[in-house]
């Protein structure tokens, strides 16, 4: 039941981009177009969760190569991911109408945003490698043009940086995907051909037994290059560059859905490709888990030292990813990554937001500047600190569930050095996190205010930022309703400094997050026991 | 429907004898009768295709009935009347996508020449595909050279007529060594059939007689037809012949005339030779090595470019090297690979040329880079156009190049010796990686907009030339998408051959 919605998730946001970028008319109810669309994709995405949970709906849509088609399927993984995706690019949309300045500009970011919900829709619920390799391409190439929003000569750069190394990494990814097709088990195996994902992995037996070494490499170099969007060290370069440069909203995307993506192609691959058998206890296990626990590492480490704090939070996202792909890459028990998953992509969605409305506001990109901020954005702030003591792993909040998940399975493995290193590293890190996070929201609250020389500086800021509210204002003469709401904090404004929170658009957000984040950390245990069903204990290696 | 079988050589003769009528006609009508013909061209070889996937083999054709050794023959199964087909529509889109620069770069009074090139173009593309004969190859080989070079210099500027020297020059000397080795196959073998020639050189290798004339006359065949299409050591005529000529020279050339020769060059290995035969003497491992060097070289040289022009034909450079990458893997997936690049990489370059010219306006000193930024919002339509060429180029899924791509490592993977095996696939991952370096970053280029809107005006877009990006643009995705029915083509079509 409800098979062929799953490629509607895919048409429906291209065809609203297509409306956004052929159809002037449309341009007007713009928003309208997003929500609804984001609403029905939900919407979609909710029906395949309930469908999965009786049996998996699956759909072939032609044959694409010979033995390959284009082959989708809505499996457990599939929808969580699909769920949370849809959730994290609803929460920057919304952030992105008031962000972003109206024009010719921001249609294009729209019309960007809308293919990349389509391409991320499209790497969820692929069923199989060929198909997920298709909308991950996609992806990249719908998502750059938001690394190069701006324009400038930096944000060019930094866009070119990131489609190389995507590109560079994705077809490392090919060429294993190309090994793993000349090494799995030959006939068509059900409708979703030779590569069709399969619990526990597709491979010949006989194959893999007779020439693993080659098949080890391949796989090692496809795990290392797909780590290039989930921000693994050696490829994470493009991360730290890409985000300063990109708006918020575009970084809340990239770092809460773009990220994840990559992870979840690994979790494919590991998991429904190769099979946790073959790659546990070998060399490639072992370097992939020295690689994630010297980005984990180095991702603190950079983060602490950084001064700007977008590529701050760009850097903590390189090593929490880590953390994920430190619980995927034990093979015992991945529960404790899925739940990092979901926590992450939720807290980090907060901080990016956070960030960004300190930066629509007052202009303030330097963490050093956030002194005495809390009095000026008394919400913004507080939604901050709750993001960074859940980042952190303070118990009630949802960092600590996660934490604690990887941390015991990794103690519970086996795995030789690595069942110590890894909670000691996830110790040390959150120590750093502290460090990075705990700082700045200190400085917001009990610093009592900024420097001289910044406050006339900031006056200026202030009267064009009044500037920019008011022409928002009169273009939203139509949306009369919004117009109200916002009429209200706007007289605050003018008549004290003190007081400057962003508009209702970006504070709802950033309430629900702040509000997820709270509710995750009190009751884990629908989600811990959903993800710990997900895999049969038959398959672990032993 | 016995009658069908007359179909490819009224293909050709209809070309052939359209040229001196056109020669006549006033050039309007001229234009006419070349597009008719290219039309009714590949309606015939539709039906030629039809009628062989109906039968399920090939048939020869013996022109005037006589048989050999006296007559000449021609030969149609799958793979040609396929090829025969998709080198028609290429050359009407062609046609059709720089029509509208044709009448604007080539004076009035040559328009008319410009049309018999194009006719005479087109039979010696058929010849070539249907040929049966080894001799009639080399003549057809000529008479292609000829109405390439004309093509190359028809616009009549300095640069030109530089560029078709440098192509004459170099052609004449690849198809000096072609004569050479034809006749020395003729002294050993007494056939220029291509059957009995097989057959007797089947013999000469079991009989272990001419094993030396026989390797050298492989040799210069390959090297003759290596140069003609421009493998890489032998690329220095093609970025000025391609990058400088009118839009439909530049978009037939790179797309038609070096695969025809690359056609020739399969039925050599496959009917004439062997493949066994081939590998004995080891031509495919060299041949791989210069594909190989080609896919990489052909790029790096395509980074350096700052006229985007000569960067496209640069990339041809590359592509070139996969097909002959293809042939050196000598295995059957191997050479349905090769061949499938042959029409992806015709059906891509043509829609970069094409869409190229559209966003400069025909004039290549608006090709420089910095002169096209933001040329993509100056029309639109090309935009898009060289955007999903690029794309195509690089292997991205759901276009072509990603389908050949895909073809090349399943059949690398087929290759029992290891070292090729890793060589191609490194090879691929390098070749993709710069080829992303230089195409995408155009593509962004076209697409940043200026700062100021000042300066150049929008470029018209003609309907013929919308029309013709947009069936191209088709023809890649289809390609990319429904490549299942084509390579199953090609596979019943190298059967046949064998």
């Amino acid at each position: 039941m409800g098979a062929w919605l799953i490629p509607m998730t895919i048409v429906t946001p291209f065809a609203g981009a297509m409306a956004v970028a052929f159809c002037k008319p449309l341009r007007r109810s713009l928003r309208a177009l997003h929500i609804a669309v984001g609403a029905f994709v939900l919407a979609t995405a909710l029906l395949a969760l309930v469908t999965s949970l009786q049996e998996e709906a699956e759909t072939v849509l032609f044959e694409f190569l010979p033995n390959v088609p284009l082959y989708f399927r809505a499996d457990s993984v599939a929808v969580t991911f699909a769920l949370l995706t849809v959730c994290m690019w609803l929460s920057s949309t919304v952030f992105s109408f008031e962000y972003l300045a109206h024009g010719e500009r921001e249609d294009r970011y729209n019309i960007f945003s809308l293919l990349a919900l389509a391409a991320l829709m499209g790497v969820c619920f692929s069923g199989n490698l060929v198909t997920t390799y298709l909308f991950y391409e996609m992806m990249t190439l719908a998502t750059f043009p938001l690394v190069m929003h701006e324009q400038t000569k930096e944000a060019i750069s930094a866009g070119m940086t990131y489609l190389y190394y995507s590109l560079a990494g994705a077809f490392l990814g090919l060429v294993g995907i190309f090994f793993l097709y000349a090494y799995s088990t030959p006939g068509s195996r059900g409708a979703g051909g030779r590569l069709m994902y399969r619990a526990g992995g597709f491979l010949s037996q006989a194959l893999t037994e007779s020439q693993s070494s080659a098949l080890l490499v391949a796989v090692f170099l496809m795990l290392v290059g797909l780590g290039s969007k989930a921000g693994m060290f050696p490829l994470h370069g493009w991360l730290p560059k890409a985000h300063p440069v990109a708006p918020a909203p575009a970084s809340a995307l990239l770092s809460g859905n773009i990220t994840k993506m990559g992870i979840l192609f690994i979790i494919r691959i590991v998991y429904y490709c190769v099979g946790p058998r073959f790659i546990g206890g070998t060399w490639a296990q072992y370097a992939l888990l020295t690689l994630t626990v010297l980005t984990i590492f180095l991702g603190s480490m950079l983060a602490f030292r950084e001064k700007v704090m977008k590529k701050r939070l760009a850097y903590s996202t390189v090593s929490q990813t880590s953390y994920i792909l430190a619980g995927i890459y034990i093979l015992t028990n991945p529960t404790g990554s899925f739940l990092h998953i979901i926590f992450h992509s939720v807290i980090k969605n907060l901080l990016f937001l956070c960030a960004g409305a300190v930066i629509v506001k007052t202009g303030k990109t330097k963490v050093a500047e956030w002194k005495g901020l809390g009095r000026q954005m008394p919400f913004t702030m507080t939604a901050f600190t709750i993001g960074g003591l859940a980042l952190v792993g303070i118990p009630p909040l949802a960092g600590f569930v996660s934490k604690w998940h990887i941390a015991t399975t990794a103690l519970g493995s086996g795995t030789p050095y690595f069942s110590i290193i890894v909670p000691v590293i996830l110790l040390v890190s959150a120590l750093l996190t502290a460090g990075y996070l705990m700082g700045p929201a200190a400085d917001a609250w009990f610093v009592a205010k900024a420097p001289e020389h910044a406050e006339a500086k900031e006056a200026a800021e202030v009267s064009e930022a009044e500037v920019a509210e008011v022409s928002e204002v009169a273009a939203d003469v139509v949306e009369a309703t919004e117009e109200k709401k916002e009429n209200a904090p706007a007289p605050e404004t003018t008549a004290t400094t003190s007081k400057r929170e962003a508009g209702l658009r970006i504070l709802i957000p950033l309430g629900i997050l702040a509000a997820a984040a709270i509710v995750f950390g009190l009751f884990p245990n629908p989600l811990v026991e959903f993800f710990e069903g997900f895999y049969l204990p038959s398959y672990w290696p032993m | 429907m016995e009658w069908i079988r007359n179909f490819p050589f009224f293909a050709i003769l209809l070309a052939m004898v359209s040229g001196p009528v056109s020669s006549v006609l006033p050039g309007r009508h001229a234009r006419r009768v070349s597009f008719l013909v290219v039309i009714t061209s590949g309606l015939l070889s539709v039906c030629t295709l039809a009628y062989v996937l109906y039968t399920g083999e090939a048939f020869t054709y013996q022109m005037g009935a006589f048989p050999a050794p006296f007559g000449n023959e021609i030969r149609a199964g799958v793979l040609e009347a396929m090829t025969a087909t998709f080198f028609c529509l290429i050359m009407l889109l062609s046609l059709v996508g720089g029509y509208r620069f044709t009448a604007v770069d080539i004076a009035e009074d040559r328009e008319n020449l410009f049309y018999i090139l194009i006719n005479l173009l087109l039979a010696s593309l058929l010849a070539l595909i249907y040929t049966n004969d080894l001799f009639t190859g080399y003549v057809f080989i000529e008479i292609n050279t000829i109405a390439a070079c004309g093509l190359i210099m028809i616009r009549g500027w300095g640069r030109n007529l530089l560029a078709a020297t440098k192509y004459m020059i170099m052609s004449l000397l690849g198809s000096g060594l072609l004569l050479i080795s034809i006749a020395v196959l003729y002294g050993i073998t007494g056939h220029l059939l291509m059957e009995p020639m097989h057959g007797a050189i089947v013999d000469i290798v079991e009989k272990g007689t001419y094993t030396e004339p026989l390797t050298v006359a492989v040799g210069l065949f390959c090297v003759g037809i290596a140069i003609k299409s421009a493998l890489f050591p032998f690329h220095s005529w093609l970025p000025d012949a391609y990058g400088y000529s009118t839009c439909s020279s530049s978009a037939i050339l790179s797309s038609l005339v070096s695969k025809g020769y690359i056609f020739l060059l399969i039925k050599f290995f496959y009917r004439v030779i062997g493949t066994d035969i081939i590998h004995q003497i080891q031509v495919d491992d060299v041949l791989f090595v210069f594909g190989i060097a080609g896919m990489i070289f052909g790029s790096v040289s395509a980074i350096q470019q700052t006229d985007v022009g000569r960067m496209i034909a640069f990339s041809s450079v590359a592509q070139i090297g996969y097909i002959y990458m293809g042939f050196g893997l000598n295995t059957e997936a191997g050479m349905i690979a090769s061949i499938f690049h042959i029409l992806a990489h015709s059906a891509g370059k043509s829609l970069l040329f094409v869409s190229l010219n559209g966003l400069t306006g025909g004039n290549w000193e608006n090709a420089n880079y910095r002169k096209l930024r933001g040329a993509a919002y100056r029309n639109r339509i090309a935009g898009v156009g060289f955007a999903v060429g690029s794309l195509s180029m690089v292997g991205i899924p759901l276009l072509a190049g990603f389908t050949s791509k895909v073809y090349f490592a399943q059949a690398a993977f087929g290759v029992s010796s290891t070292t090729k095996q890793l060589v191609t696939l490194v090879a691929l991952a390098v070749s993709t990686i710069l080829n992303a370096m230089y195409f995408i970053g155009q593509t962004i280029n076209i697409y940043t907009p200026l700062q100021r809107t000042e300066g150049r005006p929008r470029v018209a877009v003609g309907r013929a030339m919308w029309t013709a990006t947009v069936l191209f643009i088709l023809l890649n995705l289809l390609l990319g998408i429904g490549s299942e029915p084509i390579f199953r083509w090609i596979e019943e079509g190298l059967r046949l051959f064998g």
